[in-house]
């Protein structure tokens, strides 16, 4: 068994912990505190590193609360992550997580100096019309010409209307998701480590399910460690409504498909290096390929006059059914002493024509005792996807792909806040996060028409967030 | 692409490395620590990923609001925000 071998063997075995945390981060694995047990008794070369990883639990816990600009989205996120370390690295997790978002989120249609009315499928699943009392969130109930098959009780649409100049939002928007993770590592073999791990998600109109698989191994002293990570992910897509056909009119009435799936597979090759006794480095390469449904099944793009620039029609957005993805990321962390200053950067770019650089940096500075204060900031900028249209136009071919989702758009997003942590007990640690973030693009493109001249076309987000975060070991 | 595009990236890029290299010139000193020297590195802020649940938090925010995700770990979301 390695840990029996020596220091060595442990710090490379907890090593192979650190870089496969950064690895399966979105699976909530948190197999770095492994690492930082086994390192607290540095100083005992010839010690018995079997003693350094005691069999430990730790209870992570947190909420966040996120609110957008100008009554848009809001959303309560709270969040439990369990793990067990055991005697020989082993780790087993298990993640639960809670959404609930509410809110106006854009529909992708373009302001107008007149009056806009929209009109959607009712948000009840199959139509029913039993719970139907009253309109809500701003849209109100009406009732449609039934199609074939469907009684005329259950008929009904969402109807609701945007001011002149605003921009469109549909305030119906609510849901709900709930997930769970699980996952488990442990030495074997020669292997410093290998682990799996599975996710499943669930909201109202969309399931998520995923497994992964990982390993690492360690080098030169234990100081390089050497990963792979695979993740396969399988959704499904069931909207209000049914499945819309891709740049048809928007409509209210029942479509005959009812869902659509997607798969995914994403491959993580990792390095991690301890360069010096206060500095670490780590750089990944990520490939990703996206194939079957993509499609924002709720997203129109406007159809406006070539002369006036008054939308005439609301079509469905249509992407591409393929996407390949990949990116760089490198980060470095540097402990100065009074300070922890953490930089990173990723370039990302996909099939889509969309090419993105993100430099994010912190600066964890000790304060008195146990307290931190971490201020924070990240810069994004993203180019538009080459299917990306702010509207389409009367008369003009209808191009194979179109969507006006200005996440697909370019943009610079900045977010700047601040952590404040402290230890409450030698075994707890809680935190507080508040951070802004706004996105900040070009409103008024060239190649607007008429009245949309004097229209603001970007969507992007204005938000603010505070999250609450304790942590509690035990044995 | 428009140059626009490749500008801002030249200029992220360059920022982005102007940052790890001055981030890395101060902490020179030699390649490798002996394994009695990680106590630093051992510390739960020298970890690459401290605090799962937080990263996790943001990278769901970026994931719903930007069309990039991933890198520091997988890039599926899970979720059918975006």
């Amino acid at each position: 068994m390695q840990l029996n071998s020596g220091n060595g063997a442990c710090l490379r075995q907890t090593l192979a912990t650190l870089s496969l945390g950064l690895l399966s981060a979105t699976l909530g694995e948190k197999t770095d505190r492994a690492y930082a047990q086994a390192q607290s008794q540095p100083d005992s070369p010839s010690g018995n590193s079997g003693q350094l990883i005691p069999t430990s639990k730790e209870l992570d816990s947190s909420i966040l609360f996120y609110q957008e600009a100008n009554g848009r989205v809001r959303a309560i996120e709270p969040a439990l992550q369990y793990t067990a370390h055991g005697p020989d690295s082993q780790t087993f997790n298990l993640g639960v997580i809670a959404d609930s978002v509410t809110g106006a989120t854009p529909n992708g249609a373009v302001p107008s100096d007149h009056t806009q009315t929209f009109v959607t499928p009712l948000k009840a699943p199959g139509g029913s019309s039993t719970t139907v009392t009253s309109a809500s969130g701003g849209s109100t109930v009406i009732h449609l010409p039934p199609t074939p098959g469907q009684i005329a009780a259950a008929a009904l649409g969402r109807q609701y209307t945007t001011p002149p100049g605003q921009l469109p939002v549909d305030r119906g928007f609510h849901d709900q998701r709930y997930g769970v993770n699980v996952g488990y590592s442990q030495p074997l073999g020669e292997i410093s480590l290998v682990g799996f791990g599975g996710s499943y998600s669930i909201e109202h109109d969309y399931q998520s399910i995923s497994a992964s698989a990982n390993i690492a191994q360690n080098f030169n002293l234990n100081n390089t460690t050497a990963s792979l990570a695979v993740n396969y992910e399988n959704d499904s897509s069931f909207p209000y409504g049914g499945v819309p056909t891709p740049l048809t009119v928007m409509t209210p009435q029942l479509k005959s498909v009812s869902s659509r799936g997607r798969s995914r597979i994403d491959i993580v090759a990792g390095l991690t290096e301890a360069m010096t006794t206060n500095w670490l480095v780590q750089l990944n390469y990520s490939y990703g390929i996206s194939d079957g449904y993509q499609n924002d099944p709720y997203l129109i793009v406007s159809v406006v006059d070539p002369v006036t620039g008054e939308p005439n029609v609301y079509l469905y957005e249509n992407r591409p059914t393929s996407r390949r993805l990949q990116s760089i990321y490198l980060d470095s962390k540097v402990d100065f002493g009074p300070s922890v200053t953490d930089v990173s950067f990723r370039y990302f770019m996909d099939s889509w024509g969309i090419k993105s650089t993100t430099v994010q940096v912190s600066d964890r500075v000790r304060l008195m005792g146990s307290l931190y204060v971490e201020p924070e900031i990240r810069w994004y900028q993203q180019s538009a996807a080459n299917f990306f249209h702010n509207f389409l136009v009367t008369g003009q071919p209808l191009p194979q792909y179109a969507s006006a989702d200005s996440r697909l758009g370019q943009f610079v997003g900045l977010t700047y806040g601040m952590k404040l942590g402290f230890d409450l007990t030698r075994s707890t640690e809680i935190y507080l996060r508040g951070e802004f973030y706004r996105q900040t693009g070009n409103g008024h493109p060239a190649d607007a028409i008429g009245q949309l001249k004097q229209q603001n076309l970007f969507a992007g987000v204005d938000a603010a967030y505070g999250m609450i975060g304790f942590s509690w070991n035990f044995d | 692409m428009k140059s626009a595009d490749m500008s801002a990236i030249r200029r992220g890029a360059l920022f982005a490395a102007a940052c790890v290299a001055a981030n890395s010139l101060w902490a020179c000193a030699a390649i490798g620590p002996k394994p009695w020297e990680k106590d630093v590195l051992a510390r739960r802020e020298m970890q690459v990923n401290p605090y799962p649940l937080q990263t996790a938090t943001d990278e769901h925010i970026y994931f719903s609001k930007e069309a990039a995700s991933g890198g520091r770990g997988f890039a599926g979301g899970g979720c059918g925000c975006n």
